[in-house]
């Protein structure tokens, strides 16, 4: 086996039924599939049987990273973790959260490309790995307490500089809506029950070793420096929010940064200021996603941006807002981003003050504080989606009967009072009632208890739902059938950033579109935001693209939130990136050279085993209609405009149906059944699951 | 020392640095640290292989981090070790960051809720100070193996001198001398010959090389150093004290 840079070279196997724990090498079992997801699908694959339930001791959680963790590619913090997903409905699938934080480069640094886990622990324990080796050990005086002291007390006997992964009372307790976190406030959702199934409090994970970088040390600097260059603000957004004498454009991005714009809450004020794209020093300040999610107030209250080892992108921002500390018992720092920060916010309909008013931000250091230490998901906002809604229809409180109803503070909860949220979200870590039991168990399984039809949900525009007891994540309301295609073919929201953080970036259409022609062929790849032309080949090029470019970042350990760099805030190279960085980096780190083509065929075989799993625990190779499902939603327009009309989201189902033609034409699947052909898997390298499925029945010719 | 030697030692520690330049010369060492020995003193001193090297002249910089800017990435860190020695590893970087990444506990001192991103959200940038003499980790060094670069006068480890026993590391009140396992041997700050990787690495202008100023009498030690020295240097001490 040659000598590899990138990867450290071992996984770690544990089984925590017996306490063996075993050291494989990751490059003889597991080089085709790189690391990350690629490395979980394969386990999943070959040691978890069709059947098997999430919280079945033989169920595996596997911890994986890829060659490029750890070391100085920017944006390279994600941990994947891969499982049979708990709240995936009505049948668990396989599915994957995904961490930020330190967590996957201190994996690294302690020897390991990947952890495997399995069987279940007799009695509480956590998982030590330092330097090479891993020891199984007593977690019962940490069993019951929140996500933050576990972290403590782990780091108090490991050392300061340990990362650990912990579930709160969420998992422990077999929440299906649960999440680990790592580094304070990075969590990966849905799988902290699944550790909590096997008894297993956290992982803490510290190393003294190094990841070596095979090429010549001068070019690695200038390919990192080459992708520096290339980086926008959080989710690739490439030009600013507002005018600056730097740029020629300006549109509604992540690019917050701008003179008068200050970390108010900094020991000594800082001013963001202006952030030109050629300085590389100042990467850091463009990005404020509580300013860009909480309005203009939530400057005062920022301490600084905050995010993953190695990512000059710090999309987490820690905010101090004295007054909560008083108000409401909490600490008065918190951070988080996106759906994490919004966690409590988003269960009220309306605030005293407004939406983006002083309490709206105190329901956000309420809901972190909360969800962060008692380890809840909120599956991208859902749970939220269906309190208000249950709640304002009335549902909820024909459902939970009236003693129950009336535990709770509706009147406080109507006036958006923050301390609604206590009861509520400590219950739902403990299963405490009907309510929080039937909220923590995700929306299929919630909607399946209180005999809702999941297709009520799936009419509504509003809720976001999706399918399978999991919502939209960037669909038709952005690009497209493109968005609809790639929003059908995971097991929970599809967490795919390759469409819409080239579609959202700020560029104008015709700039984009001029990119669209290198990458995808045509500048009818794209459209603009709900002003959408008929279904075309190039889209399902595109959304073909955009699935592969996911999974390939989700294997080499690069964001997906951060990529694609196909554009970038560089006006003097028409605002173009690069689509071949990934397979730079990768060739540079690892000493394995590969073009962006041989790339693209690793990350197709890793979706693909992803497709197989799905199919074989589905006990059907009728994907197309059993799985790859679109809500009713999506056909209609709030405003009722027709399809392919402007400023009509609606999509039409005729085109939809072309539109899945299209894709599994390009996928060279089986246009009937949208299955992959034994033929797809052979060309792949998938010869086994063809095998299997030509004796089980699956095979589609 | 010879210049030939020079040479090698700068090559060892930075491929950026004119080798035709020498570490230091003896004259240097003598005129500019401002120090006069006696001829038999100073003979004594450079041309035995038990001479006793001590260090007087000062850095002419040195990197300074700004806690209130650092936004806890550790590019630098990654920076440090992966552009001078091909690898990521934190542990050998000479600016550290990891350590005070995460809880108050970590810092020693620090009893009460204090930095880090599970305290006030503060990371605290811990870095070479160049210390004035004497320099703790030069004159722990039983070897000499921690010499003056040639044209920032920083402090460095001479590789083919260093024998690993890492008495430096316990040197230093900061804690700021790395040991490269792969190597084993010591490493420590050595201002990238003048074009620190660490200050071009930040994302957030949270570091910079700046002339250089004694930082080793207001920022407290990490660690309650050892400040045993060989007797032969302490007999050259005896020269000026």
């Amino acid at each position: 086996m040659a000598n590899y840079g990138g990867w450290v070279g071992k996984t770690l196997r544990v089984d925590l039924s017996n306490g063996n724990i075993s050291i494989e090498n990751t490059l003889e079992k597991y080089k085709d599939y790189l690391g990350g997801t690629g490395i979980g699908y394969k386990v999943l694959w070959d040691e978890v049987p069709a059947g098997t339930q999430p919280f079945d001791p033989v169920n595996r959680i596997v911890f994986g990273v890829g060659p490029l963790a750890g070391t100085g590619a920017p944006c390279n913090g994600r941990t994947a973790i891969t499982t049979l997903w708990p709240t995936c409905w009505p049948k668990s699938l396989v599915a994957s959260g995904h961490m930020g934080g330190n967590f996957a480069a201190e994996l690294k640094y302690a020897g390991f490309d990947a952890i495997i886990i399995y069987g279940k622990a007799d009695q509480p324990v956590w998982l030590c790995i330092l330097d090479g080796k891993a020891e199984i050990r007593d977690a019962r005086n940490l069993w019951g307490e929140g996500i933050r002291r576990t972290s403590m007390e782990i780091s108090r006997q490991m050392g300061p500089r340990a990362s650990v992964a912990a579930i709160g009372q969420a998992g422990e307790n077999l929440v299906p809506m649960s999440v680990v976190i790592n580094s304070h406030s990075h969590s990966a959702g849905g799988v902290g029950s699944v550790m909590g199934s096997k008894n297993l409090k956290a992982i803490g994970v510290l190393g003294t070793g190094s990841i070596r970088i095979a090429g010549n040390k001068e070019e690695w600097e200038k390919a990192v420096n080459y992708h520096l260059s290339l980086l926008g603000a959080n989710n690739q957004h490439v030009v600013p929010d507002s005018p600056q004498k730097w740029s020629e454009y300006y549109g509604p991005t992540r690019w917050v940064a701008s003179p008068g714009r200050r970390w108010g809450a900094a020991s000594s004020s800082i001013d963001t200021g202006s952030c030109d794209p050629h300085n590389l020093n100042r990467i850091a300040y463009r990005t404020n996603n509580a300013a860009f999610f909480l309005g203009e107030r939530a400057w005062k209250y920022t301490v600084r941006g905050n995010g993953c080892s190695s990512c000059p992108i710090r999309c987490h921002t820690i905010l101090k807002v004295p007054s909560v500390s008083s108000k409401y018992g909490i600490p008065e720092i918190g951070q988080n981003t996106c759906v994490g920060m919004l966690f409590g916010r988003n269960f009220f309909r309306s605030f005293p003050d407004g939406p983006k008013g002083e309490t709206s931000i105190e329901a956000c250091m309420v809901g972190m504080s909360l969800a962060d230490d008692l380890g809840i998901w909120d599956n991208y906002g859902q749970m939220q989606r269906d309190f208000q809604e249950l709640y304002y229809s009335g549902i909820l409180k024909e459902k939970v009967g009236s003693k129950e109803f009336k535990s709770y503070s509706w009147d406080e909860y109507e006036k958006g009072s923050p301390n609604f949220l206590f009861k509520l979200l400590r219950g739902i870590a403990l299963k405490r009632d009907e309510l929080t039991t039937a909220l923590g168990m995700g929306t299929g399984y919630h909607l399946e208890r209180w005999g809702i039809p999941e297709k009520d949900w799936q009419e509504r525009p509003e809720l976001s739902y999706w399918k399978m007891g999991h919502p939209r994540h960037h669909s038709s309301e952005e690009a497209g059938q493109t968005g609809v295609i790639i929003n059908t073919q995971y097991n929970r929201d599809s967490q795919c950033h390759s469409h819409t953080n080239f579609i959202r970036n700020g560029l104008p259409l015709h700039v984009q579109k001029q990119i669209a022609v290198d990458i995808w062929g045509s500048t009818d790849a794209i459209d603009a935001m709900s002003a959408y032309s008929p279904m075309n080949v190039y889209k399902a090029k595109m959304a073909k693209w955009s699935i592969l470019r996911k999974e390939l970042h989700d294997s080499l350990s690069i964001c997906n939130w951060m990529g694609p760099w196909i554009a970038s805030p560089l006006k003097e190279h028409n605002y173009k990136g690069d689509d071949s960085v990934e397979s730079l980096l990768y060739s540079l780190a690892t000493g394995n050279p590969k073009s962006r083509e041989e790339l693209d065929k690793d990350s197709e075989r890793i979706f693909v085993l992803h497709r197989a799993l799905t199919i074989r625990d589905m006990q059907t190779s009728d994907m197309r209609t059993k799985h790859d499902t679109v809500p009713k939603w999506i056909f209609k327009d709030q405003a009722g405009k027709p399809p392919f009309s402007s400023g009509s989201s609606a999509m039409d189902p005729d085109d939809i149906k072309l539109a899945m033609d299209m894709f599994y034409s390009e996928m060279g699947w089986d246009l009937e059944t949208g299955a992959p052909r034994t033929e797809t898997y052979q060309k792949l390298g998938l010869q086994d699951v063809a095998d299997v499925f030509d004796r089980n029945g699956l095979a589609v010719g | 020392m010879t210049k030939k030697n020079d040479g090698d030692i700068l090559k060892r520690n930075g491929p950026s640095v004119h080798s035709s330049n020498p570490c230091f010369s003896r004259r240097e060492f003598l005129f500019m640290g401002g120090i006069i020995f006696t001829a038999a003193t100073a003979s004594q001193c450079w041309s035995s292989g038990n001479s006793s090297l001590i260090i007087i002249e000062q850095a002419n910089g040195l990197v300074v981090g700004d806690p209130s800017k650092c936004v806890g990435c550790r590019r630098c860190e990654l920076a440090c070790s992966e552009f001078n020695d091909g690898k990521a590893s934190p542990v050998i970087s000479r600016i550290k960051i990891s350590r005070n990444l995460n809880p108050w506990i970590s810092n020693p001192g620090v009893k009460q809720f204090g930095p880090g991103t599970f305290g006030n959200g503060l990371v605290i940038q811990d870095l070479c100070k160049q210390c004035p003499h004497p320099v703790p980790c030069a004159n722990a060094c039983p070897h000499n193996a921690i010499v003056l670069a040639p044209n920032t006068k920083a402090r460095v480890v001479d590789s083919a001198k260093c024998v690993g026993c890492k008495i430096c590391q316990r040197a230093c009140p900061w804690d700021m001398i790395s040991f490269d396992p792969d190597t084993n041997r010591a490493t420590k700050c050595f201002l990238c010959n003048g074009n620190p990787k660490c200050v071009a690495a930040c994302p957030a202008e949270a570091l910079k090389y700046v002339p250089w100023c004694d930082l080793t009498k207001i920022e407290r030690p990490r660690i309650s150093p050892n400040t045993f020295i060989s007797p032969s240097k302490a007999s050259t001490c005896i020269e000026c004290h």
